[in-house]
């Protein structure tokens, strides 16, 4: 960061002179530092895809689950402090309970997108609270069909193609993109899977000298019956497999294009996460 | 001091604590929540056999005398292997699907094993039913139904009721409404106590309690000729039928029937 | 209030009622909703020209039977909760009209007499559908809902003569027979037969007088 706050970085709730709140940029950086996340939109549904970094040789493997379902047709991963995640999911399925209890519909993706993003906005007003240290991308199905958004500590909420967050969110960004480009007649769920499982790897290479474990889960009308769910375990080895094997093309062919994995960033989190806005 | 002109000349809430306004705001009527049932189904029957649970209830909503509503469905399946079947009122039977769905929906937030060993039971279900049953009786204002639980848990029948009371029991047989009158004698000939259970077959119990179903058709006024009948089998799991009807009715004496005593034409 | 003793359940028993014949029946082409229009304080008849047929969204009508005043309230909320809905998620469905108007009415099971029929057309499926929604605050999805103290003179009727995917004109007829009925056999239903016509062509709506109906 360019600037230190002098003072004006102390407390939720107050401007600095050129109008900035540092504590959400500070919030921000806690994303930055984050094991990364990726999500992914197709025409039937949507993939979640995020990097487990292995903090220690202790942890049992598979069992410390970091993708959770929000509605049964709600599935969200989030970067940053992985506490913070858990308490706005908690949130977001009170909020969804809620709307089903008055409704009895399914709460719709947007709307659930809507009201956690204005909590975490709610976070950045009052001196005696700090905004959500995490980005989470929040996607799933209802009746008008599949939906990604990503809500980031300011309370900031779009809707993405594709979404990535976290500490290899630029080389993830720049292969969602690339991922887009190349797949201009759609993109089915099974596909998805495996590129969300290579933008992970590929993400990952920067990092490489911590081992790391992939979570990958999914919400699709035609696959799980709407329901957000994580793959089965022979997709997942499949997807594994496959990213393994680009990654190692990648290696060879792509070397020249590592400007997209480059360390400098945009101070203010504008840019931030945003590959094709829908 | 308390500065409030209304607190003056009043004991001290420091002292002897606050004062309790809903005394002086209480209405010379007691405050009554559900009084009586409005919309309701009749009986729910269940009874063991060997390997499983088998239930039904049938179709129709009364509204006192009035067979006001058919086709509605008082079997709920919840999870895999669980049947709640639901007597009393409707609106309440309504509210607990609501419940169901809820604790469905809730186990599965962060439950990767939801679908497979960590998925709810029939004992989860009831005792969770049973605490809401009893404590909305305790608030005097019981959800106005009498429930069975039914299912399969660790390879063995699982059978439980709770009612508005939030009275709990178990047996091989179960019946609420007319059908513990009427139902559970016919049932208690074919399982008597649990040793019956293993001698039972699927196929005997079915037709045990289709043919309660046709003795309460016969004998409760508030019964439909359609009814729900779930199979609950360790192996091959539930299975729901909806719409059956009530067959093989003997009505044929009745020709022989004049006047009542010793009338001959 | 302090002091002052009421008895709510006598000042009950004396509101303003309407002892009802109330409808909704889905057809080809959409959903029709319709009234007699007779409201009475105990024998006397306190509006002969009422209109029980209530608009709770453009599309989402319902029919009131029960207590006028818990009836109209209950409608208000729902107005106001389908017009906040409709800022934020857009166009509701019926159902889940018909599923506010069954939260309040059974949360407030206890305070409300209320009997109502939900009906609308969805513009996206081009369906009419009814909802039923009795006293003890249950729902009920149904091709046709009668309701009311009149409903009781024609349920025999109604379920003789109900054809789905029926012309608007038979519709018409057959809700103008049953009515018509309803209103011969029950005391408090009277006056004038209301109807609502919900289709995607919109909201049309048809009045027939006493000497429409009274000798078809």
């Amino acid at each position: 960061m360019t600037s230190i706050g002098t003072g004006y970085d102390l407390s939720n709730s107050v401007f600095s002179p050129d109008g900035r709140n540092f504590q959400v940029e500070y919030a921000v950086k806690a994303v930055e530092n984050g094991a990364t996340s990726v999500g992914i939109k197709c025409d039937d549904g949507v993939v979640f895809a995020v990097e487990k970094i292995i903090s220690s040789k202790l942890l049992v493997p598979k069992r410390n689950v970091k993708i959770q379902t929000i509605d049964r047709h709600i599935g969200c991963v989030y970067s940053g402090l992985i506490p913070d995640g858990r308490y706005l999911v908690n949130r977001g399925r009170e909020e969804a309970s809620n709307f089903k209890k008055l409704y009895t519909k399914p709460i719709p993706v947007s709307a659930l997108a809507d009201r956690i993003s204005q909590y975490v906005q709610a976070y950045t007003l009052y001196n005696s609270v700090r905004p959500f240290g995490i980005s989470a991308i929040i996607g799933g199905i209802d009746e008008d069909g599949s939906h990604l958004y990503m809500v980031e500590p300011s309370g900031t909420c779009w809707g993405y193609k594709g979404a990535a967050t976290g500490k290899g969110r630029q080389a993830a960004k720049a292969e969602l993109e690339k991922l887009f480009d190349r797949s201009t007649d759609g993109l089915s769920v099974k596909d998805a899977i495996k590129e969300a499982a290579r933008v992970i790897y590929i993400a990952h290479e920067d990092n490489k000298e911590k081992d790391f474990e992939l979570e990958i889960s999914w919400c699709s009308a035609t696959e799980t019956n709407g329901l957000h769910k994580f793959v089965p375990e022979n997709l997942l080895e499949e997807a594994i497999e496959y990213a393994k094997e680009q990654l190692e093309g990648y290696e060879e062919g792509d070397s020249d294009d590592e400007a997209a994995s480059s360390d400098e960033e945009p101070a203010t989190g504008d840019a931030d996460g945003d590959v094709a806005m829908e | 001091m308390n500065h409030d002109p209304f607190a003056w000349g009043r004991p001290d809430d420091a002292t002897y604590g606050r004062y309790n306004e809903k005394i002086a705001y209480a209405s010379n009527q007691p405050t009554t929540n559900t009084t009586q049932p409005i919309v309701t189904g009749t009986s729910v029957l269940a009874m063991k056999y060997k390997g499983g649970v088998v239930i039904a209830a049938d179709n129709l909503a009364s509204y006192g005398s009035l067979l006001r509503f058919n086709g509605i469905e008082r079997l709920i399946k919840v999870g895999q292997n669980t049947v709640v079947g639901v007597s009393g009122d409707v609106s309440d039977m309504q509210h607990i699907e609501r419940l169901l769905e809820e604790i469905e929906t809730d186990n599965n937030y962060d439950n990767t094993y939801s679908e497979s060993f960590e998925q709810l039971q029939p004992s989860y279900v009831f005792k969770y039913l049973s605490a809401v049953m009893y404590s909305r009786r305790s608030k005097m204002n019981p959800l106005w139904n009498a429930i069975i639980v039914a299912g399969v848990e660790n390879g063995a029948p699982f059978m439980r009721y709770v009612n508005l009371l939030g009275v709990t029991y178990t047996s091989p047989t179960l019946a609420t409404g007319f059908g513990a009158h009427l139902a559970n004698p016919l049932m208690r000939r074919v399982v008597d106590r649990e040793e019956d259970v293993a001698n039972t077959t699927r196929e005997a119990a079915v037709e045990t309690i289709k043919n309660c179903m046709k003795v309460l058709y016969y004998r409760d006024a508030r019964s439909a000729k359609s009814y729900s009948l779930a199979v609950i089998d360790c192996e091959t799991g539930v299975s729901l039928e909806h719409g059956i009807e009530v067959d093989n009715m003997v009505w044929g004496f009745a020709k022989d029937i004049k006047g009542y005593g010793t009338q001959k034409v | 209030m302090n002091g002052i003793q009421v008895d709510i359940n006598h000042l009950k028993k004396g509101e303003v009622s309407l002892g009802t014949s109330i409808m909704a029946v889905t057809f080809k082409d959409g959903v029709i909703l319709g009234a007699d229009s007779r409201t009475t304080m105990g024998s006397y008849i306190a509006n002969r020209v009422t209109d029980k047929l209530t608009r709770v969204h453009d599309k989402i009508w319902c029919c009131r039977s029960g207590s006028a005043a818990d009836t109209q309230a209950v409608a208000d909320i729902v107005q106001y909760h389908l017009e906040v809905y409709t800022s934020q998620y857009g166009i509701p469905s019926t159902r889940t009209a018909a599923s506010v108007f069954q939260s309040l009415c059974y949360e407030n099971k206890d305070f409300l007499s209320a009997g109502i029929i939900v009906a609308g057309f969805d513009d996206k499926s081009e369906k009419g559908e009814v909802y039923s929604i009795p006293l003890g605050g249950s729902i009920h999805k149904q091709p046709y809902a009668i309701a009311g103290s009149g409903s009781a003179f024609i349920y025999g009727y109604c379920d003789k003569n109900y054809k789905p995917d029926m012309t608007k004109d038979e519709t018409v007829e057959f809700m103008k027979h049953s009515l018509s009925q309803a209103i011969k056999w029950d005391g408090s239903s009277g006056g004038v037969i209301r109807l609502v016509v919900l289709t995607k062509s919109g909201v049309e709506r048809l009045i027939f007088y006493p000497e429409d109906y009274e000798n078809l």
